[in-house]
């Protein structure tokens, strides 16, 4: 008797554990994603293989640790909408310098110098020049785009090297799995953003700016140089997922990653990250590229017909945030 | 002395004849500027189109009394308002004929006809607009190639199993007839069941993913048909499932299109055969239709048909030098020779 009674009072002190576990954002979407594994396990006998999960890490890999960049820029109020098109010219810079017959190291690390640069010049042009994101950086969407073809003709650049493919294709062993290398990095990219916005006056800075900008160049923070870091952030990280990719499919195609950019921020925003900014986490980012990955995947192991899927994946996304909205007014 | 002056008296004379003469050839040698207009700038295939299409006018130049040249011009993307606009310019700036791969089979009605009406013949090549004044088209019937592409995955596949469809972008007129081709041309065998059709968008990437996909929500898969090429693009090791299954024998795959990376996939035996539009005639044929149409007054029936290359084992290497010597002229030798 006694300890029942005490159960009660606890119960109307502290919150239970389902409102505290809906009060948690992150908690809440792992829990959509934790359905969808059981749905689907049940549903198709493929689905829950370690080859199958694998696959589908892999295949997410590059457009998560894009959208982690992306994240730091969305948190920050602003937007980058140039991040496919940098994903496809950091490929094909260094697929073009590999074909060159420059070695490995020197090839990768020029394509992600070229994209880090990129990413500088738009907060730049966000900084300096005052450019509203989304402009500045449709426009470079578009002259990078236009790099992409006129570098390469509009030919893709084939016959890489085994070496730089090995960045894609090799399967580290973890106990007793093989897990993709682009997976590893994905998660390692994933810490090091979560250290960057969670643990440093940077990170503060970033979000303190996204939720009110002018309140945060009164408290003195520098707003300029948070734009900066963020935009080269996100140039680099969405260079980086290109690069993964190029090596995963051993080929640079101009057309590659066309699109991306709306994958990209659709996983931020499936993620629980406020496009109006100062609002997120990077494991959002996250758990929603694997979210939209799995649905994809999904589809095709269920039979889903092709013509139907972008209405599917339409519907996810808006039901997603949807049930993420409904949360916070609950709490 | 007397015998030098004369020498050189007539060289001189000579000298002045040949070039009065070559001014006066020089002179009747007329010029003609055709346009060459691709769906997109951005697709490789119609890069070999553009090098046929140079090949035909230095081959007219060399061989006729004309100067043939080619404006290659359109639009960087598929995009048909982009191509109205592409076209608009080059009748601005007076062209002598106009070949034109069309986006949109309605979109660009009203710019062909205007082009017609001021006098500039056009014709279609690859894709058309048949409600316009074109007078022909040049092309092949993406149905009928999709029935070949049946008929060459029954010949290495047999008459029984299950078959999967790659397509890119759902809803483009052209892949929809090659798959329509495709699905009548299997229905003549009850035992063969097409299980799924999946989708890459085009995108190089998303192909791989759902081949890899389809290759383990099916493992008892024994035929594939891609409609277009777009995972081959991708190197060796990124569809490991698909090239085991391939390289075994268990999973035939038949192909659209014959680029060169096709056709080592091919020569490995991971593709059994190809079913592809000669893209070098796209551009070849079409100025010598052009050329014929404005210079020898030629009728041409409203529809042309540019014919298929298949490719199997037994003329992938004819096709391969092909590519390499960049002369398409020569016909490729049969499929199947034992025929």
């Amino acid at each position: 008797m006694e300890s029942k009674r005490e159960e009660e009072f606890l119960r109307y002190t502290e919150p239970g554990l389902l409102r505290r576990f809906a009060r948690n954002q992150l908690a809440a979407l792992i829990l959509i994603l934790v359905g969808m594994v059981v749905v689907l396990s049940l549903l198709t006998r493929t689905f829950l293989t370690a080859n199958n999960i694998f696959n589908v890490l892999r295949a997410f890999s590059w457009i998560a640790i894009a959208s982690f960049g992306q994240s730091v820029v969305i948190i920050g109020g602003g937007i980058d909408l140039s991040a496919g098109s940098n994903m496809a010219f950091s490929g094909i810079v260094t697929a073009m310098l590999l074909v060159a017959g420059y070695n490995v190291v020197f090839s990768v690390l020029m394509g992600l110098l070229v994209t880090l640069g990129i990413g500088f010049c738009n907060g730049l042009m966000v900084s300096k020049a005052k450019l509203p994101p989304f402009i500045a950086t449709l426009g470079t969407m578009s002259i990078i785009r236009g790099f992409c073809y006129g570098m390469t003709q509009g030919w893709p650049v084939r016959s890489l090297p085994r070496s730089f493919m090995s960045l894609g294709q090799t399967d580290v062993g973890i106990f007793i799995w093989q897990v993709p290398l682009p997976a590893i990095f994905m998660v390692v990219f994933a810490v090091l953003c979560y250290i960057l916005l969670d643990k440093t006056k940077l990170g503060y800075h970033t979000y303190a700016v996204g939720g009110n900008e002018y309140a945060a160049a009164l408290a003195g923070i520098n707003t300029g140089r948070v734009k900066n870091v963020a935009f080269t952030l996100s140039g680099l990280l969405a260079g980086m997922g290109g690069l993964l990719m190029t090596a995963r499919l051993g080929v640079a195609a101009p057309t590659a990653a066309q699109g991306y950019e709306l994958d990209i921020i659709a996983a931020a925003v499936i993620g629980g990250i406020s496009l109006t900014g100062g609002e997120g986490s990077v494991w959002g980012a996250l758990i929603g590229a694997a979210i939209m990955q799995i649905l994809r995947n999904a589809l095709v192991l269920l039979g889903f017909p092709a013509y139907w899927q972008p209405a599917a994946i339409g519907a996810v996304i808006i039901g997603a945030v949807m049930i993420d909205m409904y949360r916070k007014r609950k709490v | 002395m007397r015998r030098g002056k004369w020498l050189v008296f007539g060289l001189v004379m000579v000298l002045v004849l040949g070039l009065l003469i070559s001014g006066v050839f020089a002179q009747e040698k007329k010029k003609l500027t055709f346009a060459w207009i691709p769906k997109a700038l951005n697709n490789p295939v119609f890069e070999l189109g553009r090098d046929g299409a140079f090949a035909k006018a230095k081959e007219l130049t060399e061989t006729t009394d004309y100067t043939v040249e080619v404006l290659y011009v359109g639009s960087v993307a598929s995009d048909a308002a982009e191509q109205v606009r592409v076209i608009e310019d080059v009748i601005a700036k007076g062209v002598d004929g106009i070949g034109v791969s069309c986006n949109d089979p309605d979109a660009l009605v009203d710019v062909i006809n205007k082009a017609v009406d001021a006098g500039i013949p056009v014709m279609t090549w690859d894709s058309d607009a048949p409600k316009s004044k074109r007078f022909t088209y040049l092309g092949v019937s993406n149905y009928d190639g999709g029935k070949a592409a049946a008929e060459l995955l029954v010949r290495y596949m047999g008459d029984k199993g299950k078959v999967a469809l790659l397509t890119g972008v759902p809803g483009a007129f052209n892949l929809e007839e090659r798959i329509r081709g495709f699905k009548d041309g299997i229905k003549d065998y009850p035992g063969i069941e097409i299980v799924t059709t999946v989708a890459c968008y085009d995108d190089i990437n998303q192909g791989v993913q759902v081949v890899e996909e389809t290759m383990q929500a099916y493992p008892d898969l024994t035929g594939w048909f891609f409609v277009g090429l777009w995972p081959l693009f991708a190197e060796r090791g990124s569809m490991p499932l698909w090239e085991e299954a391939a390289k075994s024998g268990r999973v035939k795959t038949v192909a659209f299109d014959t680029l060169p990376v096709e056709l080592e996939y091919l020569k490995e035996g991971l593709l059994v055969g190809l079913v592809g539009q000669k893209y070098w005639g796209w551009g070849y044929d079409t100025i010598q239709m052009l050329f014929d149409y404005v210079v020898n007054k030629k009728e041409f029936p409203s529809w042309t048909d540019s014919g298929m290359d298949i490719v199997t084992i037994h003329n992938v290497d004819a096709m391969i030098e092909a590519w390499k010597t960049s002369d398409f002229t020569k016909p490729l030798p049969p499929a199947f020779p034992e025929e």
